[in-house]
């Protein structure tokens, strides 16, 4: 783990050209540029604004279209680097072929490349925060860690998804299928608060119902949204109790799922 | 200690394409069963391949395609891992692989010689400070802000190669890039590899087609054969030996054994039926001694009149280097002919090229110059020493003149 974090080091010049890259490529000969990354976020918090004025959902105060932008920015933030991080090895066989580096730096680089577009929305939040007169408070110094955060967990399936896709390329057309399914199974269109009542407070489930919502906050992206949120809008410090399953999990899969990545990385060339 | 050393590299790829999930899954679980059912064939790219090269050496790696030069580059380079055996490279390295392979159309010149830079490895500051040298090498100056994709393929290949030479290892590995470009910047190019390779005494590992650059450029050679290195030392010893290897390989070839002639180019009005060599006693033999006299007998059919015809007779090396020509037009012999079968004698009077293999080549012409039929490689040509002492004939160069040699002055020489 410790020589990702040097390679990391060593390759940052490589990681940002190559970031600049995928930035340039994608946005260059389009007129709308960069903006076109804020449209998913900003047309998806509006469906689910106008969803939740036919089904209702309790949003313990907070403005449902803020409470659920907030959701929506690491929630993309997430899929999209996966999803990318994923086909990154598979979609640069050409370097592969010809020029060895850390092959890591390609899934390192799909992060990277997200972080610039999540900027971005963060101007887009900012603007909201200041039309509902939110004040930003000290607890806002989260945010780089839980992104942090959110970056290695989308690391830990691009380690293994990238590999995987180097063989078989069914894992780059699952993946987003799988992630989007996911999002229902995260705090997105509803707020974990919800759950929470629901589940601890209202034993919903019966028995089961403490178990049922460990096994959903096993889900790390269930406590990076709700800190998210917490941070940023409430002004109050994550609730760890719901980050600690999520936090164990990926404690345990990021060096299998790297280990693995390495292992593979030996025939990459030869399979690509 | 030397810089590189390979020992018993071996690699293998399975034949065929990847296998569905199911098959994978079903050998895998018979694996861990203890009863491998997998019997895939497998081909060895590379067997069991030994050498080791010192620091300042320049290699060139030669070979027929499908040897393994390039499989084992990837090597070197840590691309790919070997099936067995081990490599260590003591030093970084700098791999040319196909210059280009990091150029990006969507990004402009310069944003791709920072792209490539950082793929390559080099520091932004160098690259910052050897931006200049490498627009100006490249001769894009003009085009250095316009997006790659608007290039000229020539255009691209120069950027690439620019970069990539720019580059400080102390291992450079090439491949089948020397001859970037139109034939000016080829020249650039060779002169900036020699420059590389000479002044700076860098380790140099190169693999190419192009046997008599490669033989100008390095110390040594290995040649190549079915994934192993059959041959290993001096450029002129060894790539001497890879001609006659491909020399032998033209020789044997079907098409020369059955006698059929397949044109490069025919517009349907001449078919050669057959073409035949006398050497200078007038025997039917594919070849004949150094300055000694060469006859072509070509038997050909036209389907209508030719009026004055050219017919031009040459010979050239297997790398297609044209070293003779000859034609019916400069002694002015060229009759106008009635269609049918015709046969054309050229006695090549004095062969004036060293003991070595060559193929022939004929062309017909109309009175205008317009190509109506031409072959090359239609039947190898072996020209031995003949009369001559072959031991005492210098081991460069393609064709031998008579020399008159003179001294300023007698020289007494000592009677035993």
């Amino acid at each position: 783990m410790s020589t990702t974090t040097s390679n990391l080091f060593a390759y940052r010049e490589l990681i940002v050209a190559l970031a600049r890259k995928n930035i340039v490529v994608r946005y260059k000969q389009s007129y709308l540029g960069l903006l076109l990354a804020v449209l998913k976020p900003v047309m998806l918090m509006a469906i689910f604004t106008l969803v939740r004025s036919f089904i209702g959902i309790e949003t313990d105060g907070t403005p449902y279209p803020i409470l659920t932008f907030a959701a929506l920015l690491p929630w993309i933030f997430f899929q999209e680097s996966a999803s990318e991080g994923v086909s990154s090895v598979t979609s640069n066989a050409a370097l592969i072929k010809k020029i060895y580096f850390p092959r890591e730096v390609f899934p390192l680089t799909a992060m990277v490349t997200k972080l610039v577009e999540l900027t971005i929305s963060f101007f887009i939040l900012a603007g909201l925060m200041a039309y509902y007169q939110m004040m930003p408070t000290i607890y806002i110094l989260w945010v780089p860690l839980i992104i942090l955060y959110t970056m290695i967990i989308a690391l830990t399936i691009s380690f293994f998804g990238a590999a995987i896709n180097v063989y078989y390329r069914d894992m780059s057309q699952l993946l987003p299928i799988a992630l989007s399914l996911l999002m229902y199974g995260s705090p997105v269109i509803y707020p974990l608060s919800l759950v929470r009542k629901k589940l601890l407070d209202e034993q919903m489930a019966g028995d089961w119902s403490n178990q049922l919502y460990t096994l959903y906050t096993l889900n790390p992206l269930a406590g990076i949204i709700d800190s998210f949120q917490r941070v940023l809008l409430k002004g109050i410090p994550p609730d760890f109790n719901a980050l600690l399953p999520g936090f164990i999990l990926i404690s345990v899969l990021l060096p299998i799922s790297y280990l693995f990545f390495k292992r593979a990385e030996n025939w990459f060339a030869d399979i690509i | 200690m030397p810089i590189i050393e390979v020992k018993h590299l071996t690699k293998e790829y399975n034949l065929g394409a990847v296998t569905g999930i199911k098959d994978s899954l079903r050998h895998t679980l018979a694996k861990i069963q203890g009863k491998d059912t997998w019997k895939r064939e497998r081909f060895k790219a590379l067997d069991d391949v030994n050498f080791t090269i010192e620091e300042g050496e320049v290699v060139g790696i030669i070979g027929h395609n499908g040897a393994g030069k390039s499989t084992l580059l990837k090597h070197l380079a840590n691309i790919t891992k070997p099936t067995r055996g081990e490599v260590i490279v003591r030093g970084s390295i700098a791999p040319l692989i196909e210059v280009g392979a990091g150029v990006n159309p969507e990004l402009t010149g310069r944003e791709n010689i920072f792209l490539n830079g950082a793929i390559l490895g080099i520091p932004k500051k160098v690259i910052q400070s050897k931006l200049d040298e490498i627009i100006d090498f490249s001769e894009l100056e003009q085009f250095i802000d316009t997006p790659v994709k608007r290039y000229s393929s020539g255009m691209t290949v120069k950027l690439g190669f620019s970069i990539a030479t720019s580059m400080d290892a102390e291992i450079l590995i090439v491949d089948e890039v020397l001859a970037v470009g139109d034939i000016a910047f080829q020249q650039k190019c060779i002169e900036r590899m020699e420059k590389m390779i000479k002044n700076q005494g860098r380790t140099v590992l190169i693999v190419g087609h192009n046997i008599r650059q490669l033989e100008r450029l390095c110390t040594r050679v290995m040649l190549m054969d079915h994934g192993a290195i059959t041959n290993d030392g001096l450029p002129r010893k060894v790539c001497g030996l890879f001609f006659k290897q491909a020399q032998e390989k033209t020789f044997n070839r079907k098409e020369h054994t059955e006698g059929k002639i397949t044109p490069q180019r025919d517009s349907g009005i001449i078919s050669v039926n057959e073409v035949e060599l006398f050497n200078s006693d007038g025997i039917k033999q594919n070849g004949t001694g150094l300055h000694e006299a060469l006859t072509v007998k070509v038997t050909f059919s036209c389907t209508q009149d030719l009026e004055r015809p050219e017919i031009v007779i040459g010979l050239h090396t297997a790398d297609f280097v044209h070293v003779l020509s000859v034609s019916n037009a400069l002694p002015d012999i060229r009759p106008s002919l009635v269609a049918g079968t015709h046969v054309v004698t050229c006695q090549l009077t004095d062969i004036p090229l060293r003991p070595f293999s060559y193929s022939l080549r004929v062309a017909f012409l109309d009175q205008h110059r317009q190509m109506l039929w031409y072959a090359e490689n239609i039947i190898p040509v072996l020209i031995t020493a003949g009369r001559y002492d072959i031991t005492r004939l210098p081991e460069v160069g393609l064709i031998d003149v008579n020399a008159n040699w003179a001294f300023d002055k007698e020289i007494a020489t000592k009677k035993a």
